[in-house]
């Protein structure tokens, strides 16, 4: 194992990079987003406004600064943990965030912990018996669900669920009429109960089934697949031949000696798969109308919204970046090959 | 053994969680409020920085306007006790208001509450330029009496005053809220009154003490979803009971139409408000020659283009001014005729070695431009490929907004709803000119449309129609559209309805003039 203190240095440098990649990717979103076209003006105003309209706004906005200036107060406010106000609705970047980025993460964490389940547990199935029809079917659905399009299968497991069955809510987070708790974590099935609200409680996990059940499931694909060919590969190696001569039975083999040593590129997956949902699911989220943090970005950039869009980015990078220094150091305690 | 009783269980627990899950309140409370869909978010419910038309539909709700239009587009009173009465010089307008009625928190509405209202709206409003262009000063000349200074005579302001963005909110609510917006919270005069907002959930109940026709339901909840797919399966799904028809795909309108010929809907339409048009940048060869743009306003089959892209549900239009604002039937753009288009064209030097080929842009995430797009491109290869090649470029929205004004398009796709039920806020926004130069526009609206087109007659009438009244002022708008027609540096396409589909249980819905669902109307059989 890599000694604690080689582990201790490598998350030290890996963190003290963390404020270098977030300078550079919200300098690289603050040029590009200048550099595109459109202006928030338009988007405010449209394009029908007179010049002195468009130039007070622009004045009240603080886009007639020079480009430079408007760069340096971005960068001090960002140093201040302010993320800026929102050119559109005059609101608190943070606010936005902290609405979005939770409806996100109860769909991240409800789609992987599903991927997981059916993932992993179709991989292995497919492992312990090769070449068998679980094994067939196994792949079949990993190649099958990866290559769906996510907007297509979204739309027919709305159509199937919703329309036809009638089972489950169409989109959204809660049904109409319905108010939310007062936001605590602003996860709505925690915040439902911590307020003892069970009818919200209810309906917010029958909103999150559908698009967590599609996300999970698409994504399951690529988790059973990436186990069920790690398993193979560790199970010709010479020490589960060992084993399997010293008369171990089947299941232990698997359990107690294959399957720990699949774990690390599973472990790289999921993490990856975890970053790539912090920044949410574009697709999944428009589709089922989920106000989460990828919808939040899309419309902010639809209407150049620099702040939001900048906001989200600087959050959503931290948190990837985190979530991977996490990810390498429980791979460090797992894997004593590992060095750095 | 083991291992079918834990499969057995797992299955045991799931069905009665899904049980549970079905009969959850939520799924069988018997739905009081009526349920409005319709797409996108409400960001802020501040008229003064409301410009889509989801976020006036609840403000519709919410507040009331001075003045409405009738079923024959008159102007008729509302919070306003009577028509507005203009000085002989046409400067001065003053307003006289209705008394006993109050505002959601209680407070008095009277002309001070108007006043403050108008001057939040000119000092912060982001479609302030509408009135800032206008207005010189807002008196209170009375308790009851509104005065309204103008800069120069304005007819049209009369129209104006029917804009829901002028819904007056109450003083003492929005004290705070002077020089900023107030999102999340309305405090107007409104059949209903606001009883919780969220950017994709709005509920709003009836106002007790409302002073006009009370409303016909319990109350509404609007939801907002992200596309047309959700709120198409939504009312399939019987989650809504209305749902409201911008930004809903062609063909799902279509299934909507069909099933309401099949009774299992109802539905409501109302005037059309939104022109579909292609812009010519005429200040630049080759459509800066008058004779091909006219050409190219005989190439269109607007007929065909209809079925092709909306199954007939856009009319085609050959106006750039709704219909039933000229109160007569009136086409002044040519109908199809591409043996015409093909004369004038051969008389420019096309057809015969040279082939003209139009750039023509359209928004690429405006489905229904692209559909456009393609067929009339089509349609062109069909009848007239020894003279036009249409080339397309697909760009999104804002982009295309952006580079308008710099001319970077020699013709693009583009639509406009008029801010007020009114020719004139179809006419300015696409032809008013303050700088005109070789019928070329130097500075004004038309080089924020994209067209560049001046023409000093044109200018001449627009300014002259603000001040005129009635019947006279019509003709003349009507005169600026028929120059316009032969200047064509626009060619009109096609014109939406605004449309609602409601459940059976639910009344049909009715619009208003200014294309928005009475609220108040719809009921729960």
């Amino acid at each position: 194992m890599a000694t604690k203190k080689e582990l201790f240095k490598y998350t030290l440098s890996r963190l003290a990079l963390l404020p270098i990649m977030l300078w550079i990717i919200s300098s690289l979103v603050f040029i590009l987003l200048r550099i595109a076209p459109g202006d928030p003006v338009d988007a405010i105003l449209g394009t029908r406004a007179n010049e002195f309209a468009r130039e007070s706004l622009r004045m009240k906005l603080g886009l007639d600064k020079p480009l430079i200036n408007q760069y340096l107060e971005y960068i001090n406010h960002l140093l201040h943990g302010n993320l800026g106000i929102s050119l559109n609705t005059q609101e608190p970047v943070k606010v936005i965030i902290s609405r979005a980025l939770p409806a996100s993460m109860e769909l991240a964490i409800f789609a992987i912990l599903i991927a997981s389940l059916v993932g992993y547990l179709i991989g292995f199935l497919g492992a312990v018996k090769p070449e068998g029809k679980i094994d067939f079917l196994g792949r079949l659905f990993g190649i099958g669900t990866y290559a769906l399009p996510p907007f297509w299968a979204a739309m027919l497991i709305q159509i199937i669920f919703a329309v036809l069955l009638g089972w489950l809510p169409i989109g959204g987070r809660l049904p109409p009429g319905l108010s939310p708790p007062p936001p605590f974590t602003g996860f709505l099935l925690l915040d439902s109960l911590l307020n003892n609200k069970i009818e919200i409680f209810f309906s917010s996990f029958k909103h999150l089934i559908l698009p967590s059940l599609t996300l999970g499931i698409l994504l399951s694909g690529i988790f059973s697949r990436s186990l069920r060919l790690n398993l193979e590969e560790v199970l010709k190696k010479d020490y589960i031949e060992a084993a399997k001569s010293r008369g171990i039975n089947e299941t232990r083999l698997l359990v107690r000696h294959a399957l720990p040593n699949t774990l690390l590129p599973i472990l790289t997956i999921t993490g990856l798969t975890v970053s790539s949902l912090i920044g949410g699911a574009l697709l999944i989220e428009i589709t089922f109308s989920w106000p989460g943090i990828a919808l939040g970005l899309q419309e902010a950039i639809n209407q150049r919204d620099y702040a939001v869009v900048q906001g989200i980015v600087v959050v959503i990078s931290s948190l990837v970046v985190v979530i991977s220094v996490v990810v390498d150091i429980a791979i460090a305690y797992i894997d004593p090959r590992v060095s750095y | 053994m083991l291992k079918q009783n834990y499969i057995n269980n797992i299955i045991k627990i799931s069905s009665i969680f899904l049980f549970l899950l079905q009969f959850s309140c939520a799924q069988h409370k018997e739905r009081e409020h009526i349920v409005v869909a319709s797409a996108g978010k409400i960001e802020s419910l501040d008229p003064a920085q409301a410009n889509t038309l989801r976020t006036l539909q609840i403000l519709s709700a919410l507040g009331d306007t001075l003045y409405k239009l009738n079923k024959e587009g008159n102007l008729s009173p509302n919070l306003a006790s009577g028509l507005p009465i203009a000085s002989k010089d046409g400067l001065i307008i003053d307003i006289p208001l209705k008394e006993n009625i109050s505002f959601h928190d209680g407070s008095i509405f009277n002309a001070q509450a108007m006043k403050f209202s108008l001057d939040r709206f000119m000092k912060i409003g982001t479609l302030n330029y509408l009135l800032n262009d206008k207005i010189e000063a807002i008196e209170v000349k009375d308790e009851f009496l509104l005065r309204i200074k103008l800069k120069k005579p304005s007819s049209s302001l009369k129209s104006l005053l029917t804009s829901v963005n002028l819904t007056p909110i109450s003083p003492n609510s929005y004290s705070n809220y002077k020089d900023k917006f107030n999102n999340k919270s309305f405090i107007g005069t409104g059949p209903y009154l606001l009883e919780n907002f969220s950017s994709n959930q709005q509920i709003i109940k009836p106002f007790k003490n409302y002073w006009g026709k009370k409303p016909l339901n319990k109350g509404i909840d609007f939801i907002n979803y992200s596309n047309s797919s959700t709120l198409f399966g939504a009312i399939k799904a019987k989650e809504v009971d209305v749902l409201i028809s911008n930004s809903i795909d062609d063909m799902q309108r279509l299934t909507l139409n069909n099933m309401v010929k099949n009774k299992k809907l109802n539905s409501g339409e109302g005037e059309p408000i939104e022109i579909g048009y292609i812009t010519f940048k005429s200040n630049k060869l080759p459509l800066g020659n008058k004779t091909i743009r006219e050409a190219l306003s005989y190439t269109l089959d607007r007929e065909l283009i209809s079925q092709q892209v909306s199954f007939g549900t856009r009319e085609p239009l050959r106006s750039i001014v709704p219909p039933q604002l000229h109160k007569k039937e009136l086409f002044p753009w040519p109908k199809y005729d591409p043996n015409f288009a093909r004369s004038l064209l051969k008389k420019e030097g096309y057809c015969e070695a040279d082939i003209l080929t139009i750039p023509l842009t359209f928004r690429s995430n405006v489905p229904a431009d692209k559909l456009l797009a393609l067929t009339w491109k089509d349609q062109i290869k069909r009848d007239l490929s020894d003279c036009i090649k249409i080339t397309l470029n697909g760009i999104e929205s804002t982009t295309v907004y952006k580079q308008l004004s710099e001319g970077a398009f020699e013709a693009v796709i583009l639509d406009w709803t008029g801010a007020y039920p009114d020719p004139e806020a179809y006419l300015n926004p696409l032809l008013s000119c303050n700088e005109i130069k070789n019928n070329t526009c130097l500075k004004g609206e038309a080089v924020f449309s994209g067209s560049f087109w001046g023409n000093n007659e044109v200018q001449e009438l627009l300014d002259k129609s603000e001040e005129l009244e009635g019947e006279i002022r019509l003709k003349n708008l009507i005169k600026v559209e028929q120059l316009a027609a032969k200047g064509s540096a626009y060619l009109p396409v096609w014109l939406v309805n605004p449309k609602a589909w409601s459940l059976r249980d639910i009344s049909q819905p009715e619009f208003s003039r200014d294309g928005l669902i009475i609220l108040k109307n719809l009921k729960r059989d």
